[in-house]
């Protein structure tokens, strides 16, 4: 089964968000899914500390040596693997890449993390090189505007197109919904059905966002 | 995106990982600036686990009833000893 590694040397661009989005959306479609939390700010274990969806197991505190052992035993349970890592610039990084079915580079549409995050691309297109394989990948646009598509965001789409990289649609919107994940752990759907949870954005919005963006990896994955 | 499970079909692609394959994205890392940032350990010897023994020559298991009321009273061996001493010496 599948790999998917988030990376991106750049910290805050939304990689442990879309682990969580893709790991509860998978999970949701009866996939068993391990998650691999390998960030020292453990973004994921937090949300796992909530609750975690059914179907979904979390490994935590992943360092350098253990990465390729770990996502191979993994692998080989026949489960989805999702690996959310840290955002610098690392030699766990690298090997989490060349363990990678599909590695997912999260940037917010502004110039520092398209910069930041093209390092991870280049990394991917390096290691390609270097193992005599492909390694396909693809960016996603995190934290976009619900309401507008910005200037920004669209030369930042062109640019990315017209260098022959895969972007993600739809883009992940900022939503709060997606964030308020972290404190509430669980996933959108659980959101949105318990009352007890509140949420200072719109959970469906988020949910139809989460949904086809997995949707959209799936395509990737096939 | 629902019902029957479509990603049972999805399959991992064949990745050899062989020790002299790690080195070389080890490498190919390094050139971009991917380097090991694995924190390094605490220098120094590490602390000895803690026996409760008090001296090679003391009993244990008077040994182990002083360190019980030491705990007991919330205060070290040491200083269960220095009240000790100052009993006998009064």
């Amino acid at each position: 089964m599948p790999v998917i590694v988030m990376a991106s040397p750049k910290g805050g661009v939304g990689k442990s968000t879309c682990a969580v989005l893709l790991a509860s959306e998978f999970a949701r479609m009866s996939a068993d899914v391990t998650v691999l939390d390998c960030d020292p700010n453990k973004s994921l274990t937090r949300w796992a500390s909530h609750g975690l969806p059914a179907g979904v197991t979390l490994k935590s505190e992943i360092g350098r040596s253990e990465i390729v052992p770990t996502i191979r035993s993994a692998d080989g349970d026949g489960k989805i693997v999702i690996v959310d890592l840290e955002g610098v610039a690392s030699q766990l990084v690298s090997r989490a890449i060349s363990q990678a079915d599909l590695v997912i580079v999260p940037m917010q549409p502004t110039a520092l993390d398209a910069e930041i995050g093209s390092e991870a691309l280049a990394l991917v297109r390096e290691e390609e090189e270097a193992l005599g394989r492909s390694i396909r990948h693809a960016v996603v646009l995190t934290k976009t505007s619900a309401a507008v598509r910005s200037r920004v965001q669209k030369e930042l789409e062109e640019q990315l197109r017209g260098a022959g990289i895969d972007v993600i649609e739809p883009s992940l919107v900022a939503r709060a919904a997606f964030s308020e994940l972290f404190a509430y752990g669980g996933d959108l759907t659980a959101m949105m059905n318990d009352p007890e949870m509140m949420t200072g954005g719109k959970v469906d919005k988020a949910l139809i966002n989460a949904q086809a963006f997995a949707e959209a990896v799936y395509e990737r994955l096939k | 995106m629902s019902g029957s499970n479509r990603l049972a079909g999805l399959k991992a692609r064949p990745k050899d990982t062989t020790i002299e394959e790690v080195r070389r994205v080890d490498e190919v890392g390094e050139a971009r600036g991917f380097l090991d940032r694995t924190p390094r350990k605490k220098p120094g010897r590490k602390p000895s686990p803690r026996t409760y023994q008090l001296h090679p020559k003391v009993f244990p298991r008077v040994g182990e009833a002083i360190a019980a009321e030491a705990e007991r009273l919330g205060i070290t061996q040491g200083q269960l000893i220095e009240l000790m001493w100052e009993k006998y010496e009064g």
